[in-house]
This record gives structure tokens, C-alpha cells and sequence, in this order.
């Protein structure tokens, strides 16, 4: 009996200092509170169970265990309004954890927009950007609609680059320039200068195959007779064995036309 | 085919730039070879003859046709008359192209791929032309 009051009064003395030193939840204080509660009513009962039947040895340990009954049951009292305060507490932080994770969720939402119109925006920019370029460069290579239409029918009417309609094979005529037609040009002329001066066309070639009427008229067939030689070739240096610098353009002068007819024949090619 | 003609085209060329690079006439001289010379790139039995010879293993060659890769330009490329040699030079500044054409296997292939092509647009008219034909013929059909 008194070992067991002297528990309980250790208890409740360890309990105390634990509670003052760990700071442990208020649940385990809970519990512990009634823990001695319950081993002080325990002991009360048989204090009073013994006293019934024979004196008591200790007279004033019924009054002690009572009073440390009624402490404990404050402490306990105390113990549960703190409780109630915390389960309030409690309460209202779940509800702003919700509100919280609402916010959160628009914050999230706000994000892949943003992320989306920023993207869109990027693209845009970038196709703005690549027309502005294909913009730019249409303007820097453009040409008068009337030089490209004069071209076009220069390389067309002398069959340049599409065969003459009535082309079989067996027809000496080519998309580039034939033997005769080399020969006949300014580099023939200068390799050639025994030929006749005409242009180096032996006349036999001609009639033996028995195609083509005598061309007298001196046949230079890539140099157009409307077009004035205003182009001088880029500057170079002399030795070609070294790797080229970039060349220079000449100014462009103006030069007295050549006149040359650029009349296409079929020419012998061998 | 007589080619031995041409073995001197090429040298006469660097003889002249040396003449004539400062000379405003020899430049203009020289303005009409490279443009002929240009051209006559185009013809595949040409580059034949040249591959045979040996001009494209000749460096101060392979750098000349780098050099004439000018004729590219819009203000150079209006004079040219059979523009395709454009392609054929800018084929010819790969050296495997320039090995290729030794063989004149290689260079008859391009010769009837080139005459094909230059025949397209012909074919392509007279194809028109022979639809337009069928398609009045069967208008006319059905009106009788």
C-alpha cells in the first residue's frame, strides 16, 4: 500500500517533470493524467476497502491520496480544455490547408497558360521573324520582270535549253555547245588563225552531209547581238596556283556593241 | 571527234591573263573567252576529252574553276547562253565528278540525260497539245 502510493507519487512526480522537460503531446499527457487518476482511485478503494475492516497504520494517507486525487483531476480538467482548444485550432488549419491547395491549383493553372501563351507567342515571333528575312532577301535579288522575260526568250528561241520541235535523233543539235560551234567561237579563232576567215566552218563538212545552206556570217552562238559588253571579268591574281583571294569586280564600263548575230544553226558536230 | 584542237585552249587562256590583265581591251577579250569557255563546260564530251588529258588533276586548273564560279552571279549569269554549264561547274568542283569523268561511260550517261531533259518541254507540249486535240474530238463526238 504505501509502496504503491509511493509509485503513484512517483509517477505522477516523473510525469510532471516529463511533462515540464520533453514537451510530449498533449494526448500523452492525456493519458497520463489518467493513468494516475486511475491508480490513485485505485488506491483510495482499498484504503477505504481496508479501513473497513481494520484500523489504518498511516491515519493521514487517505487525506493525502485525496488531495493528490483532486490535483491530478485539475491538471486533467486543465489537460482537456487545452484539448478543446487544440481540436479548434486544428480545425481551422485543415481548412486553410484546403484553401491553400485551391490557391495552389490556380497558381498551377495560371502557370501552363502562361507557359501556353508563351509559346504561341515564340512561334509567332519566329515566323515573323523568317518572313521578315525571306522579305529581305526577295528584295536584295530583284530583278526588272522585263530582263528576265528578254533572257528567258534568248535562251529559248537559239534551242539553248528546250529542243526545237522537230529534233530527232540523228539531229546534230545539242543543249551545249557543239565541236563546231567551240571552234567557231573566239577561242577557235585564237587557236585557229590558218582557217578561213570566216570562221573556221570548212564549207566541205557542210555540203557533203548536205544539210545546211552557207553560213557566211561569222557565227559567235553566246553572244547576243543586243547586248553591249558592259561586263569585265573579276580581278584575279596571275598564279592560279594558289588558292584564289576573292575577287573584285570591275567597274562596269561602257563598251561599243559587238555585232554579232546570234542566230542558231545546226552545225556539223563532228 | 577531233580534240587535240582544245589541248591548247586551256593554255592559251593563262598566257592571256598574263598579256592581258591590265589592258581595258584585253579585258574585255578576256570577259568573252572565259564566258565561251564557261559555256563549252556544258558540252559532256568536252569535260571527257579534258578528264582524259589530265586538266583536272592540274591544281592551278581545279583553282581556275573555282575562280569562274563568278559566272553564278545575276549581273554575270545574263550573258550566258546555255546556262546548264553553271550546273556542270558547279558539279565539276567535286573532285569525285572530276575522277568520274575519265570514263566516257560516264560522260555518254550525261549526254543523254542532258539532250532527255532539253527535250522535256517539247514532250510536255506535244502531250498538251495531244489531250487538247482527243479533248475536242470527243466535244465534238458528243455534239453530234
Amino acid at each position: 500500500m504505501a509502496m504503491a502510493a509511493a509509485a503513484a507519487g512517483a509517477g505522477v512526480g516523473t510525469t510532471a517533470g516529463g511533462g515540464g522537460g520533453e514537451r510530449s503531446s498533449t494526448r500523452d499527457r492525456l493519458l497520463a493524467a489518467l493513468e494516475d487518476l486511475e491508480l490513485l482511485a485505485r488506491e483510495l478503494i482499498e484504503i477505504l476497502a481496508i479501513s473497513r475492516n481494520q484500523k489504518l497504520p498511516q491515519p493521514g494517507e487517505e487525506s493525502q491520496i485525496l488531495e493528490l486525487l483532486i490535483q491530478r483531476d485539475g491538471e486533467f480538467q486543465e489537460l482537456m480544455k487545452l484539448a478543446v482548444d487544440q481540436g479548434k485550432i486544428h480545425h481551422e488549419m485543415q481548412l486553410l490547408e484546403k484553401v491553400v491547395e485551391k490557391r495552389d491549383n490556380d497558381i498551377q493553372q495560371l502557370q501552363k497558360q502562361l507557359k501556353e501563351a508563351e509559346h504561341i507567342l515564340a512561334t509567332a515571333v519566329y515566323q515573323a521573324k523568317e518572313k521578315l528575312k525571306s522579305i529581305e532577301k526577295a528584295r536584295k535579288g530583284a530583278i526588272s520582270s522585263e530582263e528576265i522575260i528578254k533572257y528567258a526568250h534568248r535562251i529559248s528561241a537559239s534551242n539553248a535549253v528546250c529542243a526545237p520541235l522537230t529534233w530527232v535523233p540523228g539531229d546534230p543539235r545539242r543543249p551545249y555547245p557543239t565541236d563546231l560551234e567551240m571552234r567557231s567561237g573566239l577561242l577557235g579563232q585564237m587557236n585557229n588563225p590558218s582557217t578561213n576567215g570566216v570562221n573556221g566552218h570548212l564549207p566541205g563538212d557542210a555540203l557533203a552531209a548536205g544539210r545546211l545552206p552557207d553560213v557566211l556570217a561569222p557565227q559567235y552562238p553566246w553572244q547576243s547581238s543586243d547586248m553591249s559588253m558592259n561586263m569585265l571579268p573579276p580581278n584575279h591574281s596571275n598564279d592560279f596556283m594558289l588558292e584564289p583571294p576573292g575577287h573584285n569586280k570591275e567597274n562596269e564600263d561602257d563598251v561599243e556593241v559587238m555585232s554579232t548575230d546570234s542566230s542558231s544553226s545546226s552545225s556539223d558536230s563532228d | 571527234m577531233d580534240r587535240d584542237y582544245f589541248q591548247c585552249v586551256v593554255w592559251i587562256k593563262f598566257l592571256l591573263f598574263f598579256f592581258l590583265e591590265s589592258d581595258d581591251t584585253g579585258n574585255r577579250l578576256r570577259f568573252q573567252l572565259e564566258l565561251e569557255f564557261v559555256q563549252c563546260l556544258a558540252n559532256p564530251n568536252y569535260l571527257n576529252f579534258l578528264a582524259q588529258r589530265g586538266y583536272f588533276k592540274d591544281k592551278a586548273f581545279v583553282n581556275y574553276l573555282k575562280y569562274l564560279l563568278y559566272w553564278k552571279e545575276p549581273d554575270y549569269a545574263k550573258y550566258l547562253k546555255y546556262p546548264q554549264c553553271l550546273h556542270m561547274l558547279e558539279l565539276l568542283q567535286y573532285e569525285h565528278f572530276r575522277k568520274e569523268l575519265v570514263n566516257a561511260q560516264c560522260a555518254k550517261f550525261i549526254d543523254e540525260q542532258q539532250i532527255l531533259h532539253w527535250q522535256h518541254y517539247s514532250r510536255k507540249r506535244m502531250r498538251l497539245q495531244q489531250a487538247l486535240a482527243e479533248q475536242q474530238q470527243q466535244n465534238n463526238t458528243s455534239v453530234k
